[in-house]
């Protein structure tokens, strides 16, 4: 049995040299069929934020394999890309530069790299806004371009890390529902993590739910909800049964008055 | 134990930098190189050189030489610059006549009238005075202007607001604001006035460590013209440090300044 | 009942004033008219009240400064000295050109080191502080011994005198770097050089532009003073140490004119290219 993103027994422990060592990751597993959307749910600090570094590339493990459609992660890739919750657009280039960054890393020539990202732009509907700096767009228009910068570079993998916990309520909602429309035109293996129950069930086709520090997989929660999925979707019963079986999960791993910040907007 | 290196680290490293330099420079020309005693010193030397200068009170005459000046100037310079800079921010109008003049004054290479003012005051206590106090009073002016102009008019409402007279608004709104910057600029100004003495002592004088250090350039005593020269470094890093070190200790509320 | 109520429909507000011509001026006018005071209470005050004998070898008006730049650098006249001001605005222009690109090769790779390596900065730190807070006018003795009257003593003192704004504000752009930006740029598979080229310089431009225009400042200052000791022949610190001690206060005077011209213009063309560099910056951080 092979799946096409799978990590077995991920161990990672940071030690910072003059603290206590921090157990992130501790006999983690997962797997991930082609094409799927999967979100991650788990208390903050549970380590799902790294773990989403561990298969971008960034953090190697202690001990385990990670690995993409059968290639072991030993760093970044063009096949995995990442769209970070904070943005993470370089604040000196405009909408199109930004998006063209993964493209222009590959080597990949000005005129076919344009033309490319031109479409991605409109993809993610910002047609009209190319030549404006990240600090003239919204936050929601931001996240845009990041969606448009990570989906640019082609990769088979599209990481999200909270990418939508710093917008507010109603841009939310409608980033969402883009993200569905891009996803299904696009055709990306997704792994979304998030806080929010609502939000991962919503966009899913598996939620994974994580223990408390150090992080291990608790439960998989197969949403069989059908798509493309609408908005009126979000009051039905089942969708209700889905956020109580996922938050029933959830809320023995939540300490109470917690050390870490869990305040996200 | 070593949470403690850790987090002393930095200085540590500092501090071993600093004793490498020196360690290195004495054995460099002990034996390494051969030391042409016109041309160059070593640490050693440089020590003994020192110590008899101290012992003689060599040392404390020049520096006494080398501080009246300084004091005079740069006191001088704190009171024209606070009232100066004080009056610009307080009225729009005497800001808006002063602000080309002053501008164009800080941003020219004002050491250039040093010639002149030692021509005019020579080379004694008035002329030195006088050329630190022109280089030392604009950041002070300057300063002074930009924190008036800066005091947070809602403060200003909160208390008064709150009853209070106008004794209240300037001792727990305006001093409190506008001395940080008072005292950042004193940091700037400091340079300055320290190359206000070195170029009034280069020039034309006959003590003080700027002489001092020209002086025994002059006879190639280049160990002792390192010690004055290291003399005037530890002068200048303690008072631009001292300052920083205030600040901080003072004004623990102001985030980067 | 006879009420005067306005209906809002029919209320219309009074025109906003209109701003006379002084109003909209006042900062240029104030300025401007208080250095034409200034001036002309300075021309004025020897044709009213008279000098002393002394006095007046230290005296020269606005307007005798004025004939002194009109002769000099316009007709070009020789100097009572040696050469033509230009002869001497040229040498001051290379020396501070030459000492000011050396400090700019030096300054801007060793501040990209010190802002990456934690250790380095920690050994280097104590160094740079403490020249830094020194006035790098205390080498000039040792400075003339080891490179010798002329020349490279005056460039020598330059490049000290701008190296270090250069190298503290690089590496506080450099070490002021998004490390959010860094892994994003790794996470497409940058490499070390060019996360540098994508994140690490971009970052500190506006900071190193910044260090440049305190650099210039302090260059020009440094050519003024070195001219000033250093022995070389040309150079307008050099005219100035001449024009004094020959009483030629208008000369002396003109110079520091020019020195004051070209600090200014020197300064607003920076700032000019800060402004242009810093198009991504949110207008209200745009002046560091």
């Amino acid at each position: 049995m092979s799946s096409y993103i799978s990590a077995e027994n991920i161990n990672l422990t940071f030690r910072p040299k003059n603290r206590e060592a921090v157990t992130a990751l501790s006999e983690f597993n997962i797997d991930i069929e082609q094409g799927q959307f999967v979100s991650i749910v788990g208390p903050s600090g549970c380590g799902k934020s790294t773990f989403l570094n561990v298969l971008l590339g960034l953090i190697p493990p202690n001990t385990g394999v990670m690995s993409v459609n059968g290639r072991t992660v030993t760093g970044p890739g063009t096949d995995r890309a990442m769209v970070f919750q904070e943005f993470g657009l370089l604040p000196w280039r405009t909408v199109a530069h930004n998006v063209e960054l993964g493209l222009e890393l590959q080597g990949v020539a000005k005129g076919p790299r344009r033309e490319t990202c031109q479409g991605f732009i409109k993809m993610v509907g910002l047609t009209g806004f190319e030549n404006h700096y990240p600090h003239e767009l919204s936050g929601g228009m931001k996240q845009r371009v990041g969606l448009a910068r990570a989906l640019a570079s082609d990769p088979d993998v599209l990481l999200m890390d909270e990418p939508f916990a710093a917008l507010d309520a109603q841009t939310r909602d409608i980033m969402q529902a883009e993200l569905l429309r891009i996803w299904h035109e696009a055709k990306k293996t997704v792994l979304f993590v998030t806080h929010q129950i609502e939000e991962a069930v919503y966009l899913s086709d598996h939620v994974i739910v994580m223990t408390k520090r150090p992080g291990r997989t608790k439960k998989l929660v197969p949403i069989d909800l059908p798509r493309p999925r609408d908005y009126e979707m979000r009051v039905s019963p089942r969708f209700n049964e889905l956020k109580l079986e996922i938050w029933n999960e959830l809320k023995d791993e939540l300490s109470v008055g917690g050390d870490e910040d869990s305040g996200h907007a | 134990m070593n949470a403690w290196i850790y987090e002393k680290r930095r200085l540590l490293l500092g501090v071993a930098a600093v004793i490498l330099f020196f360690l290195v420079w004495e054995v460099i020309f002990s034996g390494l190189v051969k030391l042409n005693p016109l041309f160059m010193s070593k640490p050693s030397l440089i020590w003994s050189g020192f110590m008899y200068d101290l012992k003689s009170g060599k040392v404390l005459f020049e520096l006494m030489v080398s501080v009246r000046p300084f004091l005079f100037g740069f006191i001088a310079a704190v009171v024209v610059g606070i009232v100066v800079g004080t009056f610009m921010g307080w009225r729009q109008k005497v800001g808006y006549a002063l602000d080309p003049l002053m501008t164009a004054l800080y941003a020219s290479p004002l050491v250039a009238v040093a010639p002149l003012v030692i021509i005019i005051f020579g080379v004694g206590v008035p002329g030195k005075t006088f050329l630190i106090f022109v280089l030392s009073v604009f950041p002070f002016i300057f300063n002074t202007y930009a924190g008036v102009k800066a005091v947070d008019q809602l403060l200003v409402n909160v208390v008064r607001s709150m009853g209070g007279n106008d004794k209240d608004i300037y001792f727990k709104v305006i001093v409190p604001s506008v001395l940080p910057y008072i005292i950042a600029g004193g940091r700037y100004a400091i340079g300055r006035a320290l190359v206000g003495i070195l170029v009034g002592e280069f020039y034309a004088a006959s003590a003080g460590i700027g002489y001092m250090i020209a002086f025994y350039g002059d006879m190639y005593a280049i160990d002792r013209m390192f010690a004055y020269i290291l003399i005037m470094m530890v002068i200048a890093v303690a008072f631009t440090e001292g300052i920083r070190w205030a600040e901080r200790a003072a004004f623990p509320w102001r985030v980067g300044m | 009942m006879a009420t005067s109520t306005v209906e809002p429909s029919t209320y219309i507000a009074p025109p906003p004033a209109e701003e006379t011509y002084y109003e909209a001026h006042e900062p240029t006018i104030l300025g401007g008219g208080f250095i034409l005071a200034v001036f002309a209470v300075w021309e004025l005050y020897p044709a009213i009240f008279g000098l002393s004998k002394g006095m007046k070898l230290f005296f020269a008006t606005p307007s005798d400064i004025i004939a002194a730049l009109y002769s000099l650098l316009i007709l070009n006249e020789k100097l009572p000295m040696v050469g033509t001001i230009w002869q001497h605005f040229n040498a001051s222009t290379g020396t501070f050109l030459f000492g000011l690109g050396l400090s700019i090769i030096v300054a801007l790779p060793l501040g990209v080191v010190l802002g990456r390596s934690q250790t380095v900065d920690a050994m280097f730190d104590p160094f740079i502080t403490a020249f830094n807070a020194t006035p790098r006018l205390v080498f000039l003795p040792i400075v003339l011994i080891w490179f010798g009257v002329g020349f490279w003593t005056v460039i020598a003192i330059v490049f000290l005198g701008a190296v270090f704004p250069l190298l503290i504000n690089t590496y506080a752009g450099v070490k002021n770097a998004d490390k959010l930006l860094i892994n994003v740029v790794r996470s497409f598979g940058a490499n070390e050089w060019q996360i540098n080229k994508l994140v690490v310089l971009p970052n500190s431009l506006p900071f190193i532009i910044a260090g440049l225009r305190l650099a210039i400042g302090r260059a020009i200052l440094g050519v003024v003073v070195a001219e000033f000791f250093g022995g070389t022949e040309f150079g307008l610190g050099v005219i100035m140490v001449q024009a004094s001690q020959s009483y030629r206060v208008d000369i002396l005077f003109a110079v520091l004119i020019i020195f004051m011209v070209v600090s200014l213009l020197i300064t607003a063309a920076v700032k000019q290219i800060e402004n242009r560099l810093s198009r991504w910056r949110p207008a209200k951080i745009k002046t560091f």
